[in-house]
């Protein structure tokens, strides 16, 4: 039987960051099908090549900076993370060098990796509270994992 | 004058950034190293449960959790005037040395390699993970990788979950472990003292087998004369868990050992304008500004400078380690920023050791993990060595232990200043006037400030890929940009 991940990731405690980890942990009190599995993850780096070996498919909730309008929902497939194995702290390994290291060293990766990413407005300020934008786009984060892992 | 921007652009805005600032003639003039400071940590904490903050500081940092783990746990302690018992201070200790293996040999192969695996000036393409597991073997990365699980296991067993630890309790630890728990850590850190001794040879065969390696690492352009800050045991050897904190001069001589409590005492900070990140210095010696030599307060709280502060290693196979490194790199202090790779595995060796004497020690299962406070102080210092340098937790609490008070002093803080310089050198060393400025001279200059290793903010992670980085060159009459070096974007 194939096997489905759903990862949420942020900090719990930086805003807007912890959407991520919000969207996850509603999910994990309602029903979802066999087969699919939810955790959430604080950290990145090569701790995402721990995590989704073994999975045949992966969805990745998490929060985003990139300018755009906060609240705003971004999907992103694997294949759209292309660019170098670059980084500028040892533990920034993005996923797109996970998956291939994790290829390269003969683990079983999956193939199918999507990402719904959140804009945020603030990301940089301690607390437990999203904003209002972000708090409404959680509500529609989790309506489409549900549809992309057929929990309808 | 031109600017020239190395700037890490994370999803985090504005996480990291570099400014290099070049005049009309092409020359370096200033350079500007700025991290952002997360807002409203300490109104975060205030009024919560002192105990909280061994969990809660851990999320400041997705690189060491652990490290704030520790300290927080050892200010805990002092807030509520208890000592932890032997097997309960045996415990997190081992956890800890633990997590410097994990940490440092991560930061070895992943950070330092590319560029002394790979060769600084090498292909971006091939500069990387990837181009170093082609290089070394994918054995080699597969132990790495092995390394990093069974160390999460170890973390797990005494913390009680992978990451984010949360055994520290006042006066303690949660659980002991069992005797088949024991076991198995004897088993892991057996591993880690095998994958340390093997690093360290790759290193030997790599970096000290290549001439043009040794010469970079000793040129003037990554050099710095300054302060070393290290904690040390009661032999003035080398402790990542506790001991005195010690500082050494320049010239190698011990200027003051000191208790972590008394930090306030010995630690000023210095502010600038265009960075919210302060520079802390020695307040015996003094601020001068960003410069070297023994009258300017400025200190490194690094492995290079452990090694510097302390006399030597507390086990064995790391002090023949140290030994050599000092030998082969002209004797103490060493002040070459890039021999900080080298110090590094030094210490992995020394944590690896360590981790497997604490895990063989016959009281290891002792139940007696914790004593149960009975009153409280109200004000509590814990200090560690952070892989990034010391790491200081200072808590101030009401009679019930609702927090009304907090101040931290982080690795990366510390160097804050020595990065600065060291930035700086580097770039007027590579940067000349009339020459065109290419990745491979801006990764050079990145070089002197990733041997720190230093931790952007507490970003715990970077999406939607690796970290992108752009360099621009602007016209500073009309803003124009002149040139500009991409990377991942």
């Amino acid at each position: 039987m194939s096997s489905t991940l759903v990862l949420g990731m942020g900090n719990p405690i930086l805003s807007d960051d912890g959407v991520g980890l919000y969207v996850a942990e509603r999910l994990q009190a309602g029903p979802m099908p066999d087969g699919v599995e939810i955790q959430t993850s604080e950290v990145a780096g090569l701790r995402l090549l721990e995590l989704l070996k073994g999975y045949d498919k992966v969805v990745i909730v998490d929060a985003l900076r990139s300018g755009r309008e906060p609240g705003e929902i971004v999907r992103y497939d694997a294949a759209e993370f292309k660019g170098g194995h670059r980084y500028g702290s040892a533990h920034s390994i993005g996923l797109h060098t996970a998956l291939e290291l994790g290829r390269r060293l003969g683990m079983p990766m999956p193939d199918d990796v999507t990402v719904f990413a959140v804009e945020a407005e603030d990301v940089e300020t301690f607390g437990e509270e999203f904003s209002c934008p972000v708090a409404a786009a959680a509500e529609k984060v989790i309506d489409l994992v549900r549809a992309e892992v057929g929990a309808g | 004058m031109k600017k020239i921007s190395v700037d890490p652009i994370t999803r985090l805005e504005g996480h990291g950034k570099i400014e290099i600032f070049v005049n009309d003639a092409g020359e370096v003039a200033n350079v500007y190293f700025q991290i952002p400071e997360l807002r409203g940590f300490e109104r975060f904490c205030v009024g919560r449960p002192v105990e909280e903050l061994a969990r809660i500081t851990t999320r400041i940092c997705g690189v060491c959790p652990e490290a704030h783990h520790m300290a927080a746990g050892k200010a805990i302690d002092a807030v509520f005037g208890v000592e932890p018992t032997p097997a309960g201070a045996r415990l997190r200790e081992l956890l800890y040395n633990a997590f410097f293996v994990t940490d440092h040999t991560t930061h070895f192969y992943i950070l330092a390699g590319p560029d002394f695996i790979m060769g600084p000036q090498s292909d971006p393409a091939t500069r990387n993970i990837l181009g170093i597991v082609h290089k070394v073997g994918l054995e080699t990365a597969g132990a790495l990788i092995n390394l990093r699980a069974e160390a999460a296991e170890l973390i797990s067993i005494i913390g009680g979950k992978q990451i984010h630890p949360v055994c520290n309790l006042p006066g303690g630890v949660s659980q002991a472990v069992t005797k088949e728990q024991q076991e198995r850590m004897i088993q892991i850190t057996t591993g880690f003292v095998e994958f340390a001794k093997f690093s360290l040879q790759l290193f030997n065969d790599i970096v000290l087998g290549n001439n043009d390696y040794v010469d970079l690492i000793k040129s003037d352009a990554f050099t710095h004369q300054t302060y070393s800050m290290g904690m040390v045991d009661e032999n003035n050897k080398v402790n990542f868990y506790d001991g005195k904190i010690r500082v050494t001069g320049p010239d190698g001589a011990e200027l003051v050992k000191f208790d972590g409590k008394d930090y306030l005492a010995e630690l000023a900070e210095h502010v600038e304008p265009y960075s919210y990140l302060v520079y802390p210095y020695l307040k015996r010696v003094g601020w001068k500004g960003f410069v070297d030599g023994k009258d300017s307060g400025v200190y490194r709280a690094s492995p290079l400078s452990r090694l510097n502060a302390a006399d030597g290693m507390a086990t064995p196979q790391a002090q023949e380690e140290y030994e050599r490194y000092f030998s082969t790199l002209g004797g103490k202090p060493v002040h070459a920023t890039l021999a900080t790779h080298w110090a590094r595995l030094v210490e992995v060796l020394y944590a690896a050791e360590r981790a497997h004497e604490l895990a063989s020690h016959p009281d290891l299962t002792d139940p007696n993990v914790r004593v149960i406070p009975t009153g409280i102080v109200g004000e509590g210092i814990g200090v560690v060595e952070a892989p990034r340098g010391t790491l200081y937790h200072h808590y101030k609490t009401d009679e019930k232990g609702m927090v009304t008070n907090v101040n931290l002093i982080v690795g990366t803080t510390n160097n804050n200043a020595a990065i600065s310089m060291s930035l700086k050198k580097a770039a007027e060393g590579l940067i000349k006037g009339g020459t065109e400025i290419s990745e491979g001279t801006l990764n050079m200059i990145e070089m002197a400030f990733r041997a720190y290793d230093p931790c952007f903010g507490c970003a715990t992670h970077t999406l939607p890929g690796d970290m992108p980085l752009q360099v621009v060159t602007r016209s500073e009459a009309t803003g124009e940009v002149i040139a500009s070096v991409k990377r991942n974007m």
